[in-house]
């Protein structure tokens, strides 16, 4: 903190003049600040204005980042922030739709596990026989339709079970 | 053998003709066999307490309706309980109400009455499999049911995927 009077001091040692003109302007000042309402000065100050003229980067970058989070008790800020309306507000489904389970599958050791705990042989060989057996459906489907000129697609599914009711 | 990537989203649509004549393959294979397995039970069961041989001939009435009997029990029952026989099962297809909720019992048993139907005039029964927009014959017309894939193509493409990297070599 700096005393904008210490200056004045010393040279009001030296000259009687300026001792009687550092007097009067402490007491000067005395009363301008006991009139002046510093509330109502620093709500006349537009910030945003303020603001705008301060440099934030070149503040930021003398900023020891490091240092200011080692002081930071991260455990402590963690335990006051309340999770539950924090996880209310995330929609995991939607989450969980963005997550591609093919590619998470074939490069984690979750391929392994599946592997081991869905069946083996059998299992392997009726995904199989069913996968050809639809494949083979849709090829003669494809010709039926074309033999028959049908141009209106057929629905795909009953009503219950069209795509917003499929399970996925 | 492939797990094909675009037959992941076919769940709960209509079901093609050959997922459909297969699993009636299997299920003539299955029923049959189960059929023969207990008349010879029978005929061991007769000689063990009497002592008498008994030959089923194939072309005897009272077997002939015994094994119609056989037929509509292994089917209707199948389709009453859970939608579904044993060859259907395999390939992953189940009956349903034609407008996709869970087949009731009694559509089972009318599905299985009327089954024998789509045999008459050659067959023609069955052409709606193949020319009805959703693969419907006569039967299910007739029943107010419909057959769908059930199985979880989803699943078994994870499955797929997962035999894959577990075969890989380590990186």
């Amino acid at each position: 903190m700096v005393n904008p009077r210490d200056r004045l001091r010393p040279a009001g040692r030296r000259n009687p003049v300026e001792a009687i003109a550092q007097q009067v302007t402490e007491r000067v000042v005395d009363l301008l600040v006991s009139a002046l309402d510093v509330n109502e000065l620093a709500a006349r100050i537009d910030l945003n204005a303020l603001l705008d003229r301060v440099d934030i980067n070149r503040i930021l970058k003398q900023v020891d980042l490091n240092a200011l989070l080692d002081q930071v008790d991260v455990n402590a800020v963690l335990a006051q922030v309340d999770l539950k309306p924090l996880l209310d507000r995330v929609d995991v489904n939607d989450l969980v739709s963005q997550v591609d389970m093919d590619a998470l599958v074939e490069r984690t050791d979750l391929g392994a596990v599946i592997a081991r705990s869905s069946g083996g042989m059998g299992t392997e060989a009726l995904d199989a026989v069913r996968s050809q057996a639809v494949g083979l459906d849709q090829f003669v489907d494809r010709w039926v339709q074309r033999l028959l000129r049908r141009k209106q697609p057929a629905p795909e599914a009953p009503p219950k079970l069209l795509p917003a009711q499929v399970e996925p | 053998m492939t797990v094909q990537p675009a037959v992941v989203s076919y769940q709960g649509h209509y079901a093609g003709s050959v997922s459909r004549f297969t699993a009636y393959a299997i299920d003539l294979v299955v029923s049959s066999a189960v059929f023969s397995l207990a008349l010879a039970a029978i005929s061991y069961g007769v000689h063990i307490v009497t002592g008498h041989n008994v030959n089923w001939n194939r072309s005897n009435i009272v077997v002939a309706v015994l094994f119609v009997l056989w037929q509509f029990v292994y089917f209707g029952y199948s389709w009453a309980v859970s939608g579904r026989t044993f060859g259907m099962a395999a390939l992953g297809i189940r009956v349903v109400a034609a407008d996709g909720s869970v087949l009731e019992p009694r559509r089972g048993v009318v599905r299985a009455l009327v089954f024998p139907l789509s045999f008459l005039l050659f067959g023609l029964g069955f052409l709606g499999i193949l020319v009805q927009r959703e693969h419907r014959a006569l039967h299910d017309l007739i029943a107010g049911s419909a057959v769908i894939y059930s199985w979880d193509a989803r699943a078994a493409r994870l499955r797929f995927l997962a035999r894959q990297a577990d075969l890989a070599p380590p990186p």
